[in-house]
């Protein structure tokens, strides 16, 4: 009787006491500093921005835009979308999100001058009011293109930058970004994501190894996980691009050999061959460089190529790379420069040929970055007559008009992708975490979907 | 002689000061500069107090000898890569991350041997005096030497202390002051590395002093 008084009080007691909070234990590889939906931009920021905020839309995991804070939307005929806020969106004080703090962190991000230049860019010449109790945003951009781009938006409670509405809580803790679980729309099933600063892989690798990390990316070369991780593969949208200055000659080389330098052994699962001009991943056909005026360099010939040092995988496959054409007989010289003094070459155009890691949106105009006059990835200075034209009837994704666009880059290409990059990482087994276009977290609903198999 | 020392001190740091202002590079996307890690602040002090406590008492306790002894050759020899390569291996998995008393562990383990071969090379002979006059006399004299040594020995490895950690901060997961003076080298916030060496000058300028001291 006495026995079974006591598991009856062990039952009692355990019943009431809070369980543990199972966090998920991730790893950051730079310090994205204060959490600012405002100023805060890099891709460590925008982790901490998908998870304490919400944009008017989100992107689920194929890409297309779905509800967040908007519960539906319209589309007008003049090119302005309207929005329907929920009413169940809540600031982490408790108060609601309103039309409000939505034009005020618009606003906000177009007057201030240091302010994210991503955001900046993606709302350049928008106009935002509140139209019938509805936001109304009308751009110079094209609807479809708008409302992805949206979603890299997340809306701060007016006058507080740092305050969010996502389906978690920040806290900043001494050497940790910690998120809890909070009542949300999204009805987030984990207690919260705690992210350390490890800078180094080798130490990420032994942090996996030893179970401290729930989630981590292991170095960049073929590794078994332990087995409480299974592997993901995550997609991105990311290619490893090289510039030419000195015409497409060099790029019509680079078509060649990227399709036999790379051992498959030190591609890995991190990397594939490119094929084409554009991104695949982005829904373009593959396509191949057309000039006919001008072909590739003779050997034997010196290329000069640029790239930012410090990453062993990259280094390994451009020194692949240097021995493939010097098969052709081409002396293909490898200069690493540091990441920003690589970027200062860039813009100064001080460079014959620059190959740097580019990390595109999840939408086809991503790629206008190459074309447009101001385009940050316009370093060579590249223009086309027929161009503006062009690029003025890409009203939607895919169609004739992207095809007639990348037949004229094909042209005269200004940069060539040569490998396609993907990310993989290890996931502990228990905790249910799916990938998207946008990786982990920062698609919709993101992390507010995981869940550990208890 | 003193008034040449400054100058070339002055040229020094004047120096540094012009190349963080003018350090070549540029972003893909300008960014705004990192905030100061303040956290860090107070695991950097009780590293550095453990390290101004410890060293000083094993050089009085090994005197001038210890400098030439093998073990605290072989102890200074690892880099702190492996000091924390070593931790991380050894560290138990149960025992979760080694967080803070890791770093505290792997700085001592890398940076004690060689603070202490330091000071001791730097004490005075004892043979015959003061060593004929006893131990106690002996003690006493690398008392009053260290004494003299300790605070023009912070001064100049302060510097060196505070920004070298960077390895074991990386390794351990321990964001920190090495760290810090990486981001802004990264992140070129010309600004904020011009104040880090503005600081580490000013140090150098209220060491400046106890210099004269040792200036016959």
């Amino acid at each position: 009787m006495r026995n079974r008084l006591a598991a009856l009080t062990l039952v009692f007691l355990s019943a009431l006491a809070p369980a543990r909070a199972q966090m998920v234990e991730e790893s950051l590889p730079r310090d994205p500093g204060p959490l600012d939906f405002i100023h805060g931009d890099s891709y460590e920021q925008w982790i901490l921005q998908s998870l304490a905020g919400d944009a008017l839309v989100g992107l689920d995991p194929g890409g297309r835009a779905v509800p967040r804070l908007a519960t539906s939307w319209k589309i007008q005929k003049d090119g302005a979308i309207t929005f329907g806020l929920r009413d169940d969106a809540r600031f982490t004080d408790g108060s609601p999100v309103t039309a409000e703090d939505v034009l005020w962190t618009f606003a906000e991000l177009r007057r201030d001058p240091k302010a994210s230049p991503t955001k900046r860019t993606i709302l350049e010449g928008a106009e935002a009011r509140v139209l019938e109790g509805r936001v109304w945003i009308r751009s110079p951009k094209p609807p479809g293109r708008l409302l992805v781009e949206l979603a890299r938006v997340p809306v701060a409670q007016k006058d507080h930058p740092e305050r969010g509405s996502g389906p978690f809580r920040f806290v900043k803790e001494p050497a940790a970004w910690t998120f809890l679980r909070r009542e949300h729309f999204l009805k987030p099933r984990i207690d919260g994501i705690r992210f350390r600063l490890l800078p180094d892989p080798a130490t990420v690798l032994q942090a996996l190894q030893k179970g401290w990390l729930a989630i981590g990316a292991p170095p960049a070369r073929p590794l078994t996980p332990p087995a409480t991780h299974r592997v993901v593969v995550q997609p991105m949208n990311a290619q490893l691009v090289v510039w030419s200055r000195t015409g497409s000659g060099p790029l019509q080389l680079l078509e060649r050999w990227r399709q036999d330098a790379f051992p498959p052994g030190l591609l890995g699962q991190n990397a594939r061959p490119s094929r084409g001009l554009w991104p695949e991943s982005l829904g373009f056909e593959p396509q191949a460089i057309e000039n006919e005026e001008v072909g590739p360099p003779r050997p034997p010939a010196v290329l000069k190529l640029l790239y930012v040092s410090g990453e062993a995988f990259t280094e390994n496959l451009l020194l692949a790379l240097r021995e493939r054409a010097r098969r052709d007989g081409f002396d293909l010289q490898l200069i690493p420069l540091e990441q920003a003094l690589l970027v200062d070459r860039l813009r100064r155009g001080d460079f014959d040929l620059a190959c740097s890691v580019v990390v595109f949106e999840p939408h086809p105009w991503a790629v206008l970055e190459y074309l447009e006059p101001k385009g940050p990835m316009n370093v060579t200075g590249w223009r086309d007559p027929q161009f503006a034209a062009l690029a003025a009837g890409l009203r939607d994704a895919g169609g004739a008009a992207w095809r007639e666009l990348q037949n004229l880059w094909a042209r005269h290409p200004a940069a060539l992708p040569i490998l396609d990059l993907q990310s993989v990482i290890w996931v502990d087994k228990r905790l249910d975490a799916g990938p998207g276009v946008l990786g982990l977290y920062l698609g919709t609903p993101g992390a507010a979907g995981w869940r550990w198999n208890r | 002689m003193a008034r040449s020392a400054a100058a070339q001190g002055a040229a020094v740091w004047g120096l540094a000061l012009a190349l963080a202002w003018s350090l070549p590079g540029a972003l893909w996307r300008p960014a705004p500069a990192p905030p100061f890690p303040l956290q860090a602040l107070l695991p950097a002090g009780l590293a550095l107090g453990a390290l101004a406590v410890a060293a000083p008492l094993l050089a009085w306790l090994g005197g001038p000898d210890l400098a030439t002894r093998r073990p605290l050759a072989l102890l200074e020899a690892p880099p702190d890569l492996l000091w924390a390569g070593a931790l991380l291996a050894l560290w138990p998995a149960a025992w979760g991350p080694p967080g803070q008393g890791g770093w505290l562990a792997a700085f001592l383990a890398a940076a004690l041997p060689g603070e202490v071969r330091w000071l001791s090379a730097a004490l005075p002979g004892e043979v015959p005096f003061p060593a004929a006059w006893g131990a106690r006399v002996v003690r006493r004299a690398r008392r009053l030497a260290l004494a003299r040594l300790v605070s023009r020995w912070l001064a100049a490895r302060l510097p060196v202390w505070l920004t070298a950690s960077l390895v074991l901060e990386r390794m351990l997961g321990v964001p920190g002051l090495g760290t810090d003076w990486m981001d802004r080298v990264a992140g070129r916030d010309r600004a904020g590395l011009a104040t880090w060496v503005a600081a580490l000058a000013l140090l150098w300028l209220l060491s400046r002093p106890l210099e004269s001291e040792a200036i016959p």
